[in-house]
């Protein structure tokens, strides 16, 4: 197993990887008592589009594929759902889709193995049938309405829809009514053979283990299998431009809220990314933080009432900055908001506010590992993008004040910038 | 973790949870007075006022500035309701020395000097609160409550809580009322302040790696230093509902509709509460439950089914979004549930998973700071301190005959749907 250390956090990595293609990390945490395990495929709502290995045709799939996916894999040959095995057993289980990935996870203090035995069971027998697909559209269903009813949502997701003209992120994960109507066991079947081979997938261990045992007992677990290789995955074309720059929608909101969207121009070098990471994130809180002149000038005007967040959300394909809030006025935030880019530009960013930020980014960074679920998320996240978590630690010193001012000319264009409001 | 409980001075109490398994120490401070139709707006303003400046870093930005050159230390507070109290709860989480690029800074020490000065060495002016932060925190306060539309779920389970405890405190919204608000200004809130400081249960938790220093930090710490000493004055019983088949519904611009039904348990004492929690969770709060299974499992009636038990009131809320035009048929299948539970239609195995879930979550409460801040306050104010061991063992003790009887106990009392 390689061995990798932190010394700022003084955690460790143990991290193999396998011959049939499978990652496995395992970080122990001493004296914690809850243990947890996620076990990951780099596939999201983002893959419609890829050749099943041993075809040479394109295969397209409906939109919430890899969501419906998800909720069909508890389903188990012999009538059983393993969530019900797991839930028995006093573990806390559960799954989540992404636009870029699909996990299955449990947490508990007691009971660990037996629930291994069941999520590594279930995650390698799938088991289809027209009925049981059939009857997961009813619940699917509610869980696209309980979207539909939630404003914050709806917000980010009409951002997606005028910053993207093609790409798949702009789709909602879930799917829509329609597209999941059209999903049926053998599509299941296609994605699953295609996307849950072990060279697609990663499993992340934390608590108080010891990681060599950890690993043979995952091991022991694993049915014979052969990497297949990498899978061939297509995304239409997608321009640099915005689709337009303004989208509104009407829904029962006590005061306007708003997201603002900023599309990037992605990079595949996962040192790139971690770079740009840390770097946007300064930006953001110089931009439209609680200690940025904007946000006092906002908060005084009683244009804004509470925070302003900022997000930047990004793949190998895709990339974007999101700056969200509630405000009266968001047209003015809007524009307040590009004045203070165009000030930062001129201006330059001052040496005392890089470092005091800088701190806090830090800071932010030690508090991720308290936290046995926060980790192994975060590294398995991390990992389907080529990046090992401390290399944030690692690399916050060569982020200097230079870069910034570079990333603020080249991410902060006015061209690239939509707005999303929902409002009465 | 090892965890002590000392009082400093009539009324204030510090809580010390020592551990060394995390890389951040956090520091809350608990204010806690009665829940009062008269004094809820001014006490939830009070507290949006404090985080505006202190006398010593006079504005936001100054104080986000500090946060900032503490390594991101983050500042929150909130306001909640714990039976018929409202607390006002302040939080500090900062760094461990231990984790820092340069040492021997003290995070710690500055943490809890910036807090106890927010809350405790406010901005005054002319013998009252800054009456620019006032105003416009009185405004911020009046889109909060009017907000509370924004989510759809949580605002079913406000209602049919404000429905069941109509008149009586827990009926009160935690942020209060817009009304209110005219009659409010930077001379009175200082007064209600000023009474707020000499009446209310302080409790001052810190979290981490710590030693004996700690306790010195905040006996000496000045602002400490000049509180007086007081009788508190909180509530200890709760009281009652009066309500009794209560059904509400109400239209608003949703896709979904939220059902939410909310049951009076009926405990006769503290202790039948640890067979609750047992019915709770075979009743809608796993994956396993009844509910679950049923609503959402086989009918597909729902994404989302389940309930939570309320402690300190003796309420389970069960929640559902659906069809709308499924009202009935969801209303009726939660009733066949509780039906099904007073017939004992349940299984030893049930009761069985269920106390592995309960006891899995308790063995986690030192595994997070402020979970087992909370835990600890809850104990605090039940009165009833039971270790951790203890609270396993009694819910290892509990058996199917324990359940059925708190099952026949449970009525409904009111059933709230939202709906378009």
């Amino acid at each position: 197993m390689q061995v990798i250390e932190n010394s700022k956090v003084k955690e460790t990595l143990y991290l193999e990887k396998l011959e049939n293609g499978l990652t496995v990390m395992i970080i122990p945490k001493k004296g914690m008592k809850k243990k947890y395990m996620i076990w990951g495929t780099n596939y999201g709502s983002n893959e419609n589009v890829f050749i099943v290995p041993g075809e040479n045709e394109k295969t397209e799939v409906p939109n919430g594929v890899a969501h419906f996916l998800e909720h069909k894999l508890f389903e188990q040959e012999n009538g059983t759902n393993s969530l019900d095995t797991l839930t028995a057993l006093g573990v806390d289980a559960n799954a989540f889709t992404t636009n870029d990935m699909t996990a299955y996870l449990f947490g508990c203090t007691d009971n660990f193995y037996p629930a291994m035995d069941e999520l590594m069971d279930y995650v390698q027998n799938p088991y289809f049938t027209d009925e049981n697909v059939e009857k997961e559209k009813g619940i699917i269903g509610q869980e696209i309405m309980m979207y539909d009813d939630s404003p914050d949502w709806k917000v980010y997701l009409n951002a997606m829809q005028i910053l993207y003209h093609n790409h798949p992120v702009k789709i909602d994960v879930v799917g829509t009514i329609d597209s999941i109507s059209k999903i049926d066991k053998e599509i299941l079947y296609k994605c699953y053979h295609t996307f849950y081979n072990l060279s697609n997938m990663a499993i992340v261990v934390c608590g108080d283990f010891e990681p060599e045992n950890i690993l043979e007992e995952i091991k022991k677990r694993l049915k014979n299998s052969k990497a297949n290789g990498k899978i061939q995955t297509f995304y239409p074309e997608e321009p640099d431009t915005i689709v337009k720059e303004k989208i509104e929608q009407k829904m029962e909101v006590s005061q306007p809220m708003y997201t603002i969207g900023i599309k990037v121009k992605p990079t595949d070098n996962p040192e790139e990314m971690v770079k740009r990471d840390m770097a946007i994130q300064i930006l953001l809180e110089l931009l439209v933080g609680k200690s940025s002149p904007l946000y006092k000038k906002l908060y005084d005007e009683g244009v804004i009432s509470g925070g302003i967040g900022g997000s930047y959300e990004f793949s190998e394909n895709y990339a974007h900055v999101l700056i969200s809030g509630q405000s009266n006025d968001p047209e003015q935030v809007y524009s307040r908001i590009k004045q203070e880019i165009n000030r930062q530009k001129q201006e330059g960013i001052s040496e005392n506010d890089f470092n005091r930020i800088k701190k806090k980014l830090y800071g932010e960074y030690v508090k991720d590992y308290d936290d046995v679920e926060n980790i192994a998320n975060m590294f398995l996240t991390n990992y389907f993008m080529g990046i090992n978590s401390f290399d944030y630690l690692n690399q916050i010193d060569t982020i200097n004040v230079e870069y910034l001012k570079q990333l603020l000319n080249d991410v902060f264009k006015e061209e690239k910038m939509v707005i999303s409001i929902v409002r009465n | 973790m090892n965890y002590t409980k000392k009082e400093i001075k009539k009324g204030i109490k510090l809580h010390v949870l020592n551990t060394d398994k995390f890389k951040t120490n956090l520091v809350a401070v608990f204010l806690t007075t009665k829940l009062e139709r008269e004094t809820v707006t001014s006490n939830a303003l009070i507290s949006a006022v404090l985080r505006r400046g202190s006398h010593t870093l006079k504005t936001q930005e100054e104080i986000s500035k500090q946060l900032e050159e503490l390594y991101g230390a983050s500042f929150d507070c909130g306001i909640d309701k714990t039976g018929d109290n409202q607390v006002l709860k302040f939080y500090i989480e900062s760094i461990n020395d231990t984790f820092l690029t340069q040492s021997n800074e003290n995070i710690l020490k500055k943490s809890i000097e910036n807090i106890l000065d927010i809350i405790f060495n406010p901005l005054i002016e002319n013998n009252a609160f800054k009456k620019e932060y006032v105003e416009q925190e009185k405004n911020n306060m009046k889109l909060r409550i009017e907000g509370r539309i924004d989510n759809k779920r949580r605002y079913a389970l406000d209602r049919c809580i404000e429905e069941m405890y109509k008149g009586k405190p827990f009926g009160l919204y935690r942020f209060g009322y817009v009304e209110d608000l005219k009659n409010i200004n930077e001379v009175n809130l200082y007064e209600r302040y000023q009474q707020l400081m000499k009446q209310c249960k302080i409790d001052i938790f810190v979290s981490g790696n710590v030693n004996e220093e700690v306790e010195n930090i905040i006996t000496e710490n000045q602002n400490i230093k000049k509180l007086e000493e007081r009788e508190p004055s909180y509530n200890t019983e709760s009281e009652k509902n009066t309500v009794k088949q209560g059904k509400k519904i109400e239209k608003m611009d949703v896709m979904q509709g939220k059902l939410v039904v909310g049951l009076d348990v009926n405990s006769q004492n503290e202790d039948e509460k640890y067979n609750v929690m047992i019915y709770n969770t075979i009743l809608g709060g796993s994956a396993n439950s009844k509910i679950f299974q049923n609503v959402r499992e086989k009918a597909n009636l729902a994404y989302e089914a389940s309930s939570r038990y309320f402690r300190y009131k003796d309420n389970i809320f069960v929640n559902c979004g659906i069809e709308i035009s499924n009202y009935e048929k969801a209303l009726n299948l939660i009733k066949e549930q509780l039906k099904d539970m007073k017939n004992g239609n349940f299984t030893e195995e049930e009761v069985e998973n269920a106390k592995k879930a309960i006891i899995s979550s308790i063995k986690t409460i030192d595994d997070e700071q402020d979970t087992s801040i909370t835990y600890y306050f809850g104990q605090e104010m039940s009165g009833n301190q039971k270790s951790v061991d203890e609270y396993i063992e009694r819910i290892g003790e509990v058996t199917k005959e324990n359940v059925v009887q708190v099952a026949k106990q449970v009525e409904i009392n009111t059933i709230y749907f939202l709906r378009n």
